[in-house]
């Protein structure tokens, strides 16, 4: 933590979790080949009100995908198999309302760039602040108008 | 010519004379100065680094196997670019640094590829030492067991363990291991194929084992000791790497109780090759452990002479009652217990404080294990008038429920936890297992409906999106707001801890606390550590909490999220315990903590001491610190030599303080007009002269008594200068290397020694001050609270606070210039202040008195400053 980061409420969620006039939830899927990064999202996002799916496979990601409409995914851009930048296509092609926030590695920050001209909502840097995230699916929701 | 004079010149003449032997121009001082800012850079990259990765063990970041490889990978290459960087400088090869790094290294890359390193070598380890930072010492199960003495305070058994080392030490001696991996391999490769004869080889392999002869000795030694001269029977268990934990061997090991002492060798041999037993290698076999080479600590108890025994479950496996626990006691030794041969009394007891018993069952218990005076144990019939009657009063059982969540809280999970009690009455934990049941909440984790959020939608929310996480997690209860200098005994257990300030003073009650919400502090101070290390729930920074929350008010602390809820929401804290994963034991956080063993600590302290050498680097903190101080030794010693500079050697600045200061000015430190002795109108230095400020200052130089402290003070800066100034590497004088931006200031004063490294006036990017304070005369206590005002005093000032022992470390950068030479100004302030505080912080108390005086000095100071 650093004392930048303490006097920058930016990066502090603004409001309780299960936004308490919320009518439906916000649906997230997750996917990322880092067991861990899955471990950790899905309960958090949980405990903050959200419903949550969260996948290591990216196929497996791909046939939900196919199933339903999430309202956010949020995805790893470098996996064996399919990247997220392909995984990323394929959602917008699909349902070109969901919301994509992009985790990245530092050294694949310029392809994160890159991007944005597809369509991704946000990018968020390994290791980041679960914080951070939050914001970003908040952020999604503000603009969608999918919570008040 | 005084003598230090002479030895400089001699050293002088030495040094030219040298370069001129080699026969090659010296290289310019320019050049070597720029290279020795280039390792104060590097060092403060490294050191950054190293905060960083301490960091994500906090719970705020999410990070994964790659952050970890990565970080290691970029300060590995930073730390051996340091040690080429002094190399350069002192034109010299440091092989013996270079071999240090490369041992560091070696480590860091074997538990990163998942071959744990040992850090402690002994075959012996008392319980008293071991917690969950030994668990590869210790096992799991002894770790454990050392987490509730050590961390938690509870009462366990004493006892010892013999270390994995110690197996492994034996295995290898008898050319075992080998054998050992090849077939578990083949087993693996097989399926299984001759199960039962290979196990059967490594056991008998095992017990044929010659052991160590020191082993030999010390075991029984140490059995000798804790059977009390043979007054007491040992009980002896397993406690193997992975059992108990994620993939649990449970009860697949051999436990041998009721051992005498001089028949302690075959038992350890017996728990040995238990190992390899039929189960656990087919457990192996299917739960993909192949890879991964058993090792087996074993632990060695007294056996415990219980009145009443018994098992809990703090959360009862009942569909109708999952609020509660469960608690089954029995009169004598627990064995039947476990066993289920025994009629036990159950009770059933409200989770929730103050555990109100919701039933109890009392059977008819006819027989109980007693101890036998000789040893062993054997069963005998209960008086008739004793049969009937509950074996626990109630408050033994509330007194046992606390306990039981108490360790809930700290392991997170709901737990077994085997207890007995004492003919003296005293409560003993025996052991405490991850229950594998979970509460029926579980079910949320799966489905779409996330009940947490259903349960949170409508509560009231006190506090949000403010503060800062220091260590994840959930809990509730009631606030219990700590007035400042409180005494911390007669804190409510149960409570969730309130106050204005974090203070490592709480590490006394956190056993005891549900969680810490502080309106100022750092999540990564002292007590965010300890916080961290005892899993409570921290949010500090929050900036109002003791205004927001009332003394006595329940409430739910989701530090995770930083929100904290009116109320007790039941559903989230359950949430908590079902979580599949806890992030403590996933392999991330498991390697980052085992890694950074090798990394963070600091173990070179004393500059001046022999073991301040490369061989004695343990860390790569530890190598940072010896280049840094080479490296400002030999910049100090080069301004004194280098040709290029002669004109500009160490001159005199001349006080109004008696500091004994000598400046060595690199690049436009002083005026150009100044003279040998200088005065303080000609520093340009813009730290050094904002430090002054501060030490100058009216009513920050404490000198009351004037007379006797000033006295000592003088004489012990004589001390220091008239001992140490013939030492040629000039260690441990009042000494500062300055340039226009730049201070280095090695400052001795009374007993306080200072190092103030700070870098002002460029982009703000490369603004950084370290400030670090260490000495002192007094006893332990009083320095330790010094070292808790001097950080408390940093920390209000926006520093990052480290404190290792008495040593505190600040640091603080990128704040625009103006900002920081304000800071400057605090700490000439702060030198000043703590000068000879010691001896006046008699009680916790005077801590937060000096840290208020302290505190309404300098904002009226600044006040008229500005």
């Amino acid at each position: 933590m650093t004392p930048d980061a303490i006097e920058n409420p930016a990066s502090i969620p603004a409001e309780a979790p299960g936004g308490e006039t919320a009518r439906r939830r916000t649906s997230i899927l997750v996917l990322d080949d880092e067991p861990i990064v899955c471990k950790r999202l899905k309960p958090f996002f949980q405990k903050a009100g959200y419903e949550v799916e969260a996948f290591n496979q990216p196929l497996e990601a791909l046939a939900r995908i196919e199933a339903k409409r999430f309202d956010v995914v949020i995805t790893d851009l470098k996996m064996e198999g399919l990247d997220g930048l392909s995984f990323l296509s394929k959602v917008k092609a699909l349902h070109p309302d969901t919301d994509v926030i992009l985790i990245t590695g530092f050294a694949t920050m310029e392809t994160a760039r890159q991007s944005f001209r597809k369509g991704v909502f946000d990018c968020v840097a390994k290791p980041f602040k679960l914080a951070e995230l939050l914001d970003g699916v908040r952020r999604i929701e503000k603009e969608r108008g999918l919570a008040s | 010519m005084t003598p230090p004079r002479l030895l400089n010149m001699i050293a002088r003449l030495w040094t030219s004379l040298a370069s001129r032997l080699r026969g090659r121009p010296p290289v310019p001082f320019s050049v070597l100065y720029k290279k020795f800012k280039g390792i104060l850079e590097r060092h403060n990259v490294i050191l950054e680094l190293i905060g960083d990765m301490g960091d994500k063990l906090g719970g705020d970041y999410i990070f994964d196997r790659q952050y970890i490889l990565d970080s290691c990978e970029k300060l590995g290459d930073q730390v051996f670019k340091l040690i080429s960087d002094l190399n350069l400088l002192c034109q010299g090869k440091n092989v013996a640094l270079f071999t240090a790094f490369e041992r560091i290294l070696l480590r860091v890359r074997e538990e990163l590829a998942g071959r744990r390193v040992l850090s402690r070598a002994d075959h012996i380890l008392p319980l008293s030492e071991l917690t969950h930072d030994l668990a590869d010492e210790g096992g799991n199960k002894m770790a454990s067991l050392g987490d509730i003495k050590n961390i938690l305070g509870i009462n366990t058994p004493d006892g010892f363990v013999i270390t994995a080392g110690a197996y492994f030490e034996a295995m290898t001696r008898a050319d075992l291991r080998k054998p050992v991996a090849e077939s578990i391999r083949a087993l693996c490769a097989s399926d299984g194929e001759g199960l039962e004869e290979k196990s059967s080889a490594l056991r008998q392999a095992v017990m044929d084992m010659p052991l160590p002869r020191e082993l030999r000795q010390a075991i029984e030694y140490a059995a000798g000791q804790l059977a009390d001269g043979g007054a007491r029977f040992l009980a002896v268990r397993s406690s193997a790497w992975d059992e108990d934990s994620e993939s649990s061997f449970a009860g697949m090991y051999e436990t041998v109780l009721g051992v005498a002492p001089a028949d302690i060798l075959p038992a350890y041999r017996r728990v040995l090759a238990s190992l390899f037993c039929e189960e656990a290698l087919r457990y192996r076999l299917h739960h993909e452990l192949c890879a991964e080479e058993p090792a087996m600590a074993v632990g060695v108890m007294p056996m415990v002479d219980a009145l009443v025994s018994g098992g809990l479950y703090t959360y009862a496996p009942l569909q109708e009652q999952d609020q509660a626990m469960v608690v089954s006691a029995a009169w004598g030794l627990g064995k039947p217990i476990v066993d289920g041969t025994a009629e036990t009394d159950t009770y059933l007891l409200r989770r929730e404080p103050p555990h109100d018993l919701l039933s109890s069952d009392i059977a008819d218990k006819s027989t109980r294990l007693v101890l036998e005076a000789g040893g062993g144990t054997r069963t005998e019939a209960v008086p008739e008038a004793e049969r009937g009657e509950p074996c626990l009063s109630a408050a033994q059982l509330t007194l046992l429920a606390k306990t039981a969540m108490t360790l809930e809280h700290f392991f997170k999970r709901p737990l077994d936890v085997e207890w007995a009690i004492t003919p003296e009455g005293e409560l003993v934990v025996l052991q405490a297992r991850p229950l594998s049941i979970r509460p029926r909440a579980c079910a949320l984790t799966e489905g779409p409906a996330g009940d947490a959020a259903e349960a949170v939608k409508g509560v009231p929310v006190l506090i949000s999106g403010r503060g800062v996480t220091a260590m994840g997690g959930v809990s509730s209860g009631p606030v219990h707001i700590m007035a400042e200098g409180e005494d911390l005994a007669s804190f409510p257990y149960g409570a969730i801890l309130v106050a204005r300030h974090s203070s490592p003073r709480f590490a006394k009650v956190m056993p005891k606390c549900r969680g810490i919400i502080t309106d100022v502090g750092s999540a990564t101070g002292h007590m965010a550590t300890i916080a961290r290390e005892l899993r409570v729930p921290t949010l500090v920074q929050t900036g109002s909490a003791t205004r927001t929350l009332r003394e006595g008010q329940e409430i739910t602390l989701d530090a995770d999220h930083q929100v904290v809820y009116e109320g007790v929401v039941e559903a989230l804290c359950r949430f908590e315990l079902v979580r599949e994963d806890v992030f403590e034991e996933s392999w991330e956080y498991r390697t980052l903590k085992r890694v950074l063993k090798h990394i963070s600590p600091l173990t070179l302290l004393d500059p001046k001491s022999d073991s301040f050498a490369p061989e004695s680097c343990r860390t790569f903190h530890d190598i940072a610190r010896y280049v840094h101080q080479r490296a400002v030794d030999k910049l100090t010693s080069l301004a004194e030599t280098h040709q290029d500079i002669r004109e500009r050697a160490p001159r005199r600045l001349v006080t109004k303080l008696p500091l004994g200061l000598t400046v060595i000015d690199v690049e436009g430190g002083l005026a150009q007009t100044a003279g040998e002795d200088a005065g303080e109108a000609d520093i340009r230095c813009r730290p050094l002269k904002a430090l002054m400020e501060g030490l100058n200052i009216s009513g920050m130089w404490e000198t009351s008594p004037v007379a006797v402290d000033m006295g000592s003070f003088m004489s012990s800066v004589t001390r220091t200068l008239g001992a140490e100034a013939s030492h040629p590497s000039r260690l441990g004088r009042n000494l500062a290397v300055i340039s226009r931006e730049y201070l280095n200031l090695h400052l001795r004063l009374g007993y306080h020694f200072t190092v103030v490294d700070a870098f002002l006036g460029g982009s703000v990017n490369d603004n950084a001050i370290a400030f670090r304070f260490m000495g002192g005369v007094t006893d332990l206590t009083r320095r330790s609270r010094r070292a808790s005002l001097v950080a408390a005093i940093l920390e209000g000032f926006d520093f990052l606070v480290e404190v290792k022992g008495d040593m505190v470390t600040g640091r603080i950068k990128k704040h625009p210039t103006r900002i920081m030479l304000d800071k400057m100004f605090m700490l000439g302030c702060l030198i000043g202040y703590t000068r000879q505080l010691d001896a006046k912080l008699d009680s916790d108390a005077a801590v937060t008195r000096h840290l208020d005086i302290f505190l309404q000095r300098i904002a009226a100071l600044r006040e008229t400053r500005e």
